[in-house]
């Protein structure tokens, strides 16, 4: 055995040696092959477990990361290792497809509860990305909060939320109310995002089809479950690509970073209040503050060049009018200088004169 | 038949090797500590607020041209890219090739510049920064270059301060905003701008960084991370690749306001072209510009498209325009091998050829350091 804590090459070997034998075990437990790949995915994920309280927290990210892409790039290749036989040799994938494809609409439907999909769960990407820029802006963790449903009850939020505070608290109540309002607002445009995406999956199935044809016709075989990966990564990307670039996203996405930050205001809103009920500085009176500065810092600048440009100013004018007076007379300065010599001989004489007394 | 097969026996063994490179890599990346960016050394010569202007040491010996060379980067990514490690720098290239080279770096602004405005930073900030240069080097007028949303800047500034500028250089940079290819053009449309600042203040770079990868979710957040466990096993490949993530989610927050009026002067507006940029008192005309002008573009810029940029032929005041076309990225216009043997001696030899022509017998031998029998750098 190495000393390196996190590997050495003898777990390749034990790795290879429990698949054989969790294989063999499943086959004989229900009679039929294990997914070799969820076997590698346990493997991986004890592995992971036994190492990773020695690993420092920030590499944990990175790890998970590169666990997630390599069980989604393997999965793949088993998806379609599990196509049925007929329907591959028929050339028509009809089958193999319509699978995928509903895959997605589970995986889609999902909506976090646990079940992680196969392939199509590269489709949530887009999902969870937003979902942790959304975590990092919210103050509550995982995000915001349900938005309130209406389905089934005869209950109507529309009309709940446009009811009138009352009494004393009027105000807080309809501020309340407005945070609740726009959280539902919030709710439909992330729905409605979140549909473009599930169209989309359904889209990328239809592309690769097309994509596969093409390899069919150049007598080209996709061998390697990277390369799947790797071909999959594009078709998704190139539609993606075609359906971002429409008004229609560009709607949707406007309308749901607009509905969060709408909720971010309201929430900025209550929060100032509740520091105004405290005497404390409220993010409104700070931004006054920060706009005052700065037009004084700006103020000031101006006024420093301004003093500065009138310094150079006076100061080119005080030399241009010496230059001036000495051009304009040349002989002046001559003849003064002859009358201070005069004076001065004329002093100096006297001053003999008076030494001579 | 489906073209796809993928026999079990190969499944197994890219599993065993995925397995093997993220164990091995592993290691190597707990012991990669601290990731170095900004490898040039350099001295700060001038502060103001967040910003820094740094001036780059170039080797000793080296010749250095009579004029320096300013970069203005953009606000929302940090400018160390342009200098990101030792064999990727197009800073250190530049020095190579015998320019006195500047940078503004502007740090990362908290709360208290949110109030700072497109006449703060253009007028204020870059002015200053360029009158540090002209002093320092008793010149009327220094050398440009501007990166992305600081080539945008620079074009303003020039407009504005013309007798600053000896020799405008843009890469990268964005001119008109409304090209039909422009996605983060197409999005930021629908956004509601005052509402955003309004509510945020500062924007915050967890926003950029998101609508950025947004551009390519599937590669920038997926196949990324494939792509590394084939760097584990390489210490320095897993060094540079952890370089570009550093640099990539390093995304300072946006000074509100300045955010707020770049989006609509230049995004809403497409202001550069349509002639409506109000910078303070002034609006800027591109036909003010009448130094020398060279625009450099990525053919693959999925940022910033090849003709966001090259909508710049035409629309200024100069009677000497060139563009120099790279065959690759926005991010490997800075970073890429073949980068580094050809923007920073195309510079070099732009700049050097202008001199020639301008300051006659003087100048020569200010151009671009000629270098025997050495081939590209890499």
């Amino acid at each position: 055995m190495s000393d390196k804590p996190f590997w050495n090459d003898d777990w390749v070997e034990i790795q290879r040696r429990y698949w054989e034998s969790w294989s063999e075990m499943s086959r004989k437990a229900v009679g039929a092959e294990d997914s070799a790949v969820k076997t590698w995915e346990q493997a991986l994920d004890h592995w992971w477990q036994a190492v990773s309280p020695a690993a420092p927290e920030m590499a944990h990210d990175f790890m998970g990361r590169m666990m997630e892409q390599g069980k989604q790039l393997f999965r793949l290749a088993e998806s379609f290792q599990n196509a049925d036989p007929g329907d591959a040799q028929s050339g028509d994938w009809s089958e193999t497809l319509a699978r995928l494809s509903a895959e997605v609409q589970r995986a889609l439907s999902s909506k976090g509860e646990g079940q992680t999909p196969g392939m199509m769960g590269f489709w949530e990407m887009p999902l969870h990305s937003w979902q942790t820029l959304v975590s990092s802006f919210s103050n509550l963790p995982g995000g915001l909060p349900e938005g309130i449903s209406s389905s089934g009850s005869g209950f109507d939020p529309e009309r709940f939320l446009s009811a009138p505070g009352l009494g004393y608290t009027r105000e807080m109540q309809a501020k309340q109310l407005e945070l609740i309002r726009l959280v539902g607002e919030y709710q439909k445009a992330h729905e409605e995002y979140s549909d473009f995406f599930s169209n989309l999956g359904e889209r990328s199935i239809e592309r690769l089809r097309h994509r596969l044809e093409e390899y069919r016709e150049a007598g080209e075989v996709i061998d390697s479950a990277r390369s799947l990966y790797d071909n999959w990564v594009a078709t998704c990307e190139e539609v993606y690509g075609e359906q971002v670039r429409t008004a229609e996203y560009a709607r949707i996405q406007g309308r749901l970073i607009n509905a969060l930050i709408k909720v971010k205001r309201q929430f900025g809103i209550m929060v100032d209040d509740q520091l105004g009920t405290f005497n404390m500085p409220t993010r409104r009176e700070l931004r006054t503050l920060q706009d005052r500065i700065q037009d004084n810092r700006r103020e000031i600048r101006s006024l420093h060049a301004q003093v500065h440009a009138l310094r150079e100013q006076s100061g080119a004018e005080a030399a241009s009018r010496k230059k001036a007076v000495r051009k304009r007379v040349p002989g002046a300065v001559k003849k003064k200088a002859a009358v201070r010599k005069k004076v001065a001989a004329g002093k100096t004489a006297a001053t003999r004169k008076g030494e001579g007394r | 038949m489906l073209p796809i097969d993928v026999k079990p026996d190969k499944l197994v063994k890219e599993m065993s090797d995925f397995s093997r490179k993220l164990g091995r890599g592993v290691e190597n990346l707990l012991d990669a500590g601290e990731i170095d960016t900004g490898v040039t050394p350099k001295e700060a010569v001038y502060r103001e607020d967040k910003l820094t202007l740094y001036r780059y040491r170039a080797e000793k010996g080296a010749k250095q041209g009579k004029v320096p060379l300013l970069i203005v980067y953009a606000l929302v990514n940090r400018p160390y890219m342009t200098d990101i490690q030792e064999n990727r720098s197009t800073v250190r290239n530049l020095l190579a090739e015998g320019q006195d080279v500047y940078l503004i770096d502007w740090g990362y602004p908290d709360g208290a510049d949110s109030s700072l405005t497109l006449d703060d930073y253009i007028n204020g900030y870059i002015d200053r920064c360029v009158d540090v240069i002209r002093r320092r080097h008793d010149l009327d007028s220094i050398n440009l270059l501007g990166i992305c949303q600081g080539g945008a800047f620079s074009l303003c500034y020039t407009a504005l301060h013309q007798e600053k500028v000896r020799n405008l250089i843009t890469m990268v940079t964005p001119v008109d905003f409304k090209t039909p290819d422009n996605l983060l053009s197409a999005w930021v449309q629908e956004i509601d701008i005052d509402l955003l600042v309004d509510t945020l203040g500062n924007v915050p770079g967890e926003l950029l960084n998101w609508t950025f990868l947004s551009l390519k979710p599937f590669s920038l957040t997926g196949q990324k991370y494939v792509n590394m466990v084939d760097l584990l096993e390489n210490e320095q490949n897993l060094k540079n690749f952890l370089r570009m993530e550093k640099w990539i989610f390093d995304s300072p927050d946006q000074a509100g306001e300045t955010f707020r009026q770049f989006i609509r002067e230049f995004f809403h507006k497409n202001g550069l072209i349509n002639g409506t940029v109000q910078i303070g008192p002034s609006v800027v005309d591109l036909k003010q510009i009448t130094c020398p002008v060279l625009n450099i573009y990525a053919e693959q810029d999925h940022l910033v498209p090849p003709d966001a940029t090259r909508a710049l032929r035409g629309r200024t005041g100069s009677t000497d325009y060139s563009e120099v076309s790279f065959p690759g990225g926005h991010i490997g216009i800075y970073v890429s091998g073949k980068a580094q043997s050809q923007i920073p001696p195309a510079i070099a030899g732009w700049l050097g050829k202008r001199a020639e022509e301008e300051e006659g017998p003087r100048a020569k031998g200010l151009g671009p350091r000629k270098k025997k029998g050495q081939g590209p750098r890499a």
